[in-house]
């Protein structure tokens, strides 16, 4: 019980999963800070499809969302992203990604 | 009578803009004198409305050779046709079956005469022509939206979508107008 719990102790924070609602075209939250290894789910409330885009050096592209549907990112390397729709350029959102 | 006769205020703005293609400034408050339209006449000028945006880019993207106005065209593409979708979904839902009807007609006319004027047209010259025409368009959608439409609509279906497809037109129209402010740029340097 006490090797486990140190074990549990040593493999560090648990990931967790942060969403990121689209809904009239916009990104909430639009900033959002993540830790490495945390997951990022982008989910389309619109009517219209969307993207969320990233080409900076931290670079992901969800491809297009329709309505409900979900894309995702695993946050691998810490840094600052700014990203937008590819479809609605004026659509801007920043991940903060923390180094643990 | 139906909530579905708000949307042929949208036929006057469409109009309007779709024969002043250049002309940012839009036709203002409601039209003093609606069409009075059946529920599927109605339903018919809401998808021609969508289809005609839809057509013209398909027409600027085999004509324009700039990436940014082929993307925009692309959205536009995409975009109007899932409004569509959802319209159509919505008649349908509604027991309505979208019937021809004289304003859609005199939509597709406006649009041909919109056609018309960009035809002759290339290069960046198509480019600013075609994109000051999707500013005024989206403009007098939105003003058709907020002032008439949004406020006036008393089914909740559709008031819903009205308010779901108006950040999108408001989106739209801000990037027409980033589009148009940069195509602008150059146009200067190069004359």
């Amino acid at each position: 019980m006490i090797l486990w719990l140190l074990l549990l102790l040593a493999s560090g924070p648990v990931p967790k999963t942060h969403t990121v609602e689209i809904r009239g075209m916009e990104f909430h939250p639009a900033e959002l800070t993540v830790t490495v290894g945390d997951t990022v789910v982008w989910i389309n409330h619109d009517i219209v499809p969307h993207t969320a885009t990233a080409s900076t050096s931290i670079k992901w592209d969800t491809g297009q969302l329709t309505q409900d549907q979900t894309g995702r990112y695993l946050a691998r390397k810490a840094g600052v992203a700014h990203y937008v729709c590819a479809l609605h350029p004026t659509m801007k959102g920043t991940l903060v990604i923390r180094k643990e | 009578m139906s909530a579905f006769h708000r949307l042929a205020a949208l036929a006057l703005p469409f109009t309007l803009t779709a024969a002043l293609h250049a002309q940012a400034t839009p036709a203002g408050p409601a039209p003093a004198s609606a069409p009075d339209l059946s529920d599927p006449e109605v339903a018919h000028v809401a998808v021609t409305a969508n289809s005609i945006d839809i057509d013209l880019a398909k027409f600027a993207q085999t004509r324009s050779h700039n990436a940014a106005v082929k993307q925009f065209a692309a959205t536009m593409i995409t975009d109007h046709s899932a409004v569509n979708t959802q319209a159509a979904a919505l008649a349908k839902k509604l027991g309505v079956t979208p019937a021809d009807n004289a304003v859609s007609q005199s939509l597709q006319s406006g649009a041909a005469q919109a056609r018309k004027s960009l035809e002759p047209l290339s290069g960046a010259a198509f480019d600013r022509a075609y994109i000051a025409r999707e500013v005024a368009y989206h403009q007098a959608v939105l003003d058709a939206i907020d002032k008439v439409l949004i406020p006036t609509t008393e089914n909740a279906e559709l008031k819903k979508l009205l308010e779901d497809v108006r950040p999108a037109v408001a989106t739209h129209l801000e990037h027409a107008k980033q589009l148009h402010t940069q195509l602008a740029a150059p146009a200067k340097t190069g004359q």
